[in-house]
Order: structure tokens, then sequence, then C-alpha cells
């Protein structure tokens, strides 16, 4: 044993006790704090109001209201979710940051809803990101609201609330869906492959035919030019 | 009160030759114009009698006949009373004169009805995509758009068949599907 090459490394997992707790902790935590994003779509938002305020009275639950995608842990979709608005709500699910939980409230979201024979909404939501738990109902009431983000507690501190993975093990999926919906030449600022490969979570459906036509038409992002007022007529160039 | 404003319009109207005039309540007429009579008209009630605001332009696309019919309502704060004047225009080349220059809030709604009907407005502003900034599918409320049919090939759905809604269905009830002659879109085939 003249090398550190030589010395035997033992890959088995450590079977350290205390990792377990620490995990049970952190998910207890994780279920007592969290911050749904302030992004309404359709009519079912008028529901959350009475929810959050002292009637209903989420934040006994540590759900409180947030207003930026950055620090908010659950993206509610409120309703029917038009197609120009599905590309916001893209947006806003790929910059929040992990772990994030979807939940669709109101039967629009599920199937279109009572807009199912409009040109201009999605149906299926969980097609374009993955969705943690369908609230139904035309609206659904506070009082299902708050069961269902309960549920999601739950689910969260048994550890299945991970759906957040699948966006990126299984993106090729999505981003197919999106691109069958808004052309081939959709793309976000968000690099979900880099990502993914970052934090480890590439999976079998992460790459794929999708992916490499994202990659064809894929522009590189540019700085936002911050100046005031000289070029808010002529495009920059 | 409203009576003698009723009387006056109606003589005011009645200026105008080839119209018809429906009256629906003392506060609602109802004028079916020739399309090239129409500006005459609105130049007539804004002018002369007050109808100062035109609250909306609707169209409506009657596919069996060729023709698209067009509705000025314009409002008198004065009389408190609404005027729909109706105009129909052949459905190709779908081509009328904008009301701008009379109204100018004529601008949204005729850039409405461009991007929703196809009709051009010879003389407004502006004819740009309004709401539908990201479609570049066929015009949407025109008749022969068939909008299930688009949403079949566009998008999916979710299957859901519990027992529940089974049990309802052998009972005779659950979700009542029109029969396919009912829809517009299956009218045609």
């Amino acid at each position: 044993m003249s090398s550190i090459n030589q010395i035997p490394v033992i890959n088995a997992k450590r079977g350290n006790p205390l990792s377990k707790v620490f995990d049970e902790l952190v998910r207890f935590c994780r279920s007592r704090s969290l911050f749904i994003l302030h992004y309404c779509t359709g009519c079912g938002a008028i529901e959350l109001p009475p929810a959050m305020t002292s009637r209903f009275d989420m934040e006994r639950l540590g759900i409180q209201p947030m207003v930026s995608p950055r620090q908010a842990d659950i993206l509610l979709i409120t309703g029917y979710v038009s197609i120009k608005t599905l590309k916001r709500v893209i947006l806003t699910y790929e910059q929040m940051g992990s772990p994030k939980y979807v939940i669709g409230i109101c039967s629009c979201t599920v199937n279109g809803g009572m807009y199912w024979q409009s040109y201009a909404t999605a149906k299926k939501l969980d097609e374009y990101m993955p969705v943690d738990l369908y609230i139904a109902g035309c609206m659904p009431r506070p009082e299902a609201v708050i069961a269902g983000l309960q549920q999601l507690m739950d689910r969260i501190h048994s550890g299945e609330a991970n759906s957040w993975e699948d966006y990126f093990r299984n993106y090729d999926y999505y981003l197919g869906n999106q691109q069958k919906l808004f052309g081939d030449h959709w793309q976000t600022p968000t690099d979900i492959i880099t990502e993914a490969k970052h934090y480890n979570l590439m999976g079998e459906g992460t790459l794929g035919e999708h992916t490499r036509l994202l990659e064809q038409h894929q522009k590189p992002l540019e700085a936002l030019d911050m100046r005031l007022g000289h070029n808010l007529k002529e495009p920059t160039k | 009160m409203s009576q003698e404003i009723a009387h006056w319009l109606d003589n005011l109207l009645e200026e105008i030759e080839g119209i018809e005039i429906r009256r629906k309540s003392s506060r609602r007429v109802r004028v079916d114009v020739p399309a090239d009579a129409l500006p005459a008209l609105l130049e007539l009630l804004q002018g002369r009698a007050g109808y100062i605001h035109l609250s909306a332009i609707s169209c409506v696309d009657w596919i069996d006949d060729e023709e698209f019919e067009l509705v000025y309502h314009v409002w008198s704060y004065e009389n408190h009373s609404l005027v729909s004047a109706h105009i129909s225009i052949a459905r190709e080349p779908g081509v009328y004169l904008s009301v701008y220059d009379l109204y100018q809030p004529a601008a949204f709604f005729e850039r409405d009805i461009h991007e929703m009907y196809g009709i051009h407005f010879e003389g407004s502003p502006n004819m740009d995509k309004f709401i539908l900034t990201e479609w570049d599918g066929p015009l949407p409320m025109r008749k022969e758009f068939d909008s299930e049919a688009y949403i079949n090939e566009h998008l999916s759905w979710q299957e859901y068949n519990p027992p529940w809604l089974q049990a309802l269905i052998a009972e005779g009830g659950g979700v009542v599907i029109p029969p396919e002659e009912q829809r517009f879109s299956r009218k045609k085939n």
C-alpha cells in the first residue's frame, strides 16, 4: 500500500442511524413551512382569500402566500390555464427552487372543465409539469383547499411528494408536450438539462428526441439591458 | 319624458332613407341599415342626438347566408337610451369601413373583430393582433372553425371513469353528452 489509490474504498452506504432521523426532521420542518406562490389563473383563485384569511386561516398550518417564485414552494394552479398563460406558468415553475410542489385546483386543470371545448385552454396540466395533487371541484371550497393542502403536507412528511424530481427525470416527455403546443422553437430561460446534471437528477427520460430538437434551436440567453429609456423603442441588436 | 324622447328619436331616424326601425322598448331601438348608410347614421346620432358612447361592436357570423352581421351599439347619456344599428356585409372578402373617425374606441372593437373573424376595417388605425398574440391557427370565431376537432388534434384528455360514475350511468344518469347532430361542428358533415 504505497499509493493512495490502492486503499480500498467501500462504496456501500453507511448505515448511520442518525441520517434517517435527520431526514425525518427535515421533512417534518419542510411540511410545516410552505409558501404558496401568489400566482392565480382562472376563477378558483377567488376561494384563496377566505382560505388565507381569518375565517379558514391557512396560516395555522404554516402555509403562507409568497410573492416571488424563487422563494415559493407551492405553485397553485387555480383554474383554467390558457395556452398563453401556460407558457408563463412553465417559466414560473422552472424558476422555483426545489423541492417544489404543484397543486391543480378546479376541474379545469384536470380535464379542461367547462372550457373543454375551447381552443385556447390547455386541458391536462400534468402533461406540461408534474402535478402533486388535484383538488377537483368547480370551484372547491376553502375547506377542500385546506384538506388538499393537509394531504400535501402528509405526503411531504412521508416523503412521497417528490414529483418535482420527475420533471428532471422525464424532461423529454414534458418538453415534448410543450413543443407540441407552443411550436418547435419553444425555449425557456431555465436550462433544465444542466440543472438535472448539476443536481444529479438525470434519468432515462431526461434526454430524448425533444431535447435534441431544443438543442438545435436553443439560443444562448443574454442578460437584459437595464439602461433606462435608451433602447425602449429600437429593438436590441 | 321618455315617450317624448322616443318620439323625437323616431322622427330623427326617419330622416335617413332605407332603414328599418324596430322599437324594442322606450329605451332601446333596433335599426337595420344598409351597410353604406351606417356612417351617416352614426354621424347623425352622435352629432344631433347625443349618442356619444359606442358601447360595443358585435359581430355575428351567418355562415349559411354568406354574410357577417355587425351591430353598433351606441348609448346616449342624455336620453338614457341605446340604439343598436345592424348592418350586414358580405362574408367574402369581409371588408368594411372603420368608424374610428367618429368613435375612437372603435379601434379596439375593430381590432378584436379583425383577429377573431378576419374582417378588415379600412381606416382603422391598427389591425395587429390584440389578444391572440401567440395564436397562428385559423380565425377562431368563424363558424367554420371546428374547435372540437382542433382540440382533439392538439390536446388530449385524461380518462376518469370510477365505479361510482359507472353505477350512475347504469341507472341512466351521469354526464350527458349531446347528440352529434346538435353540435354545430358536426352539422356540416
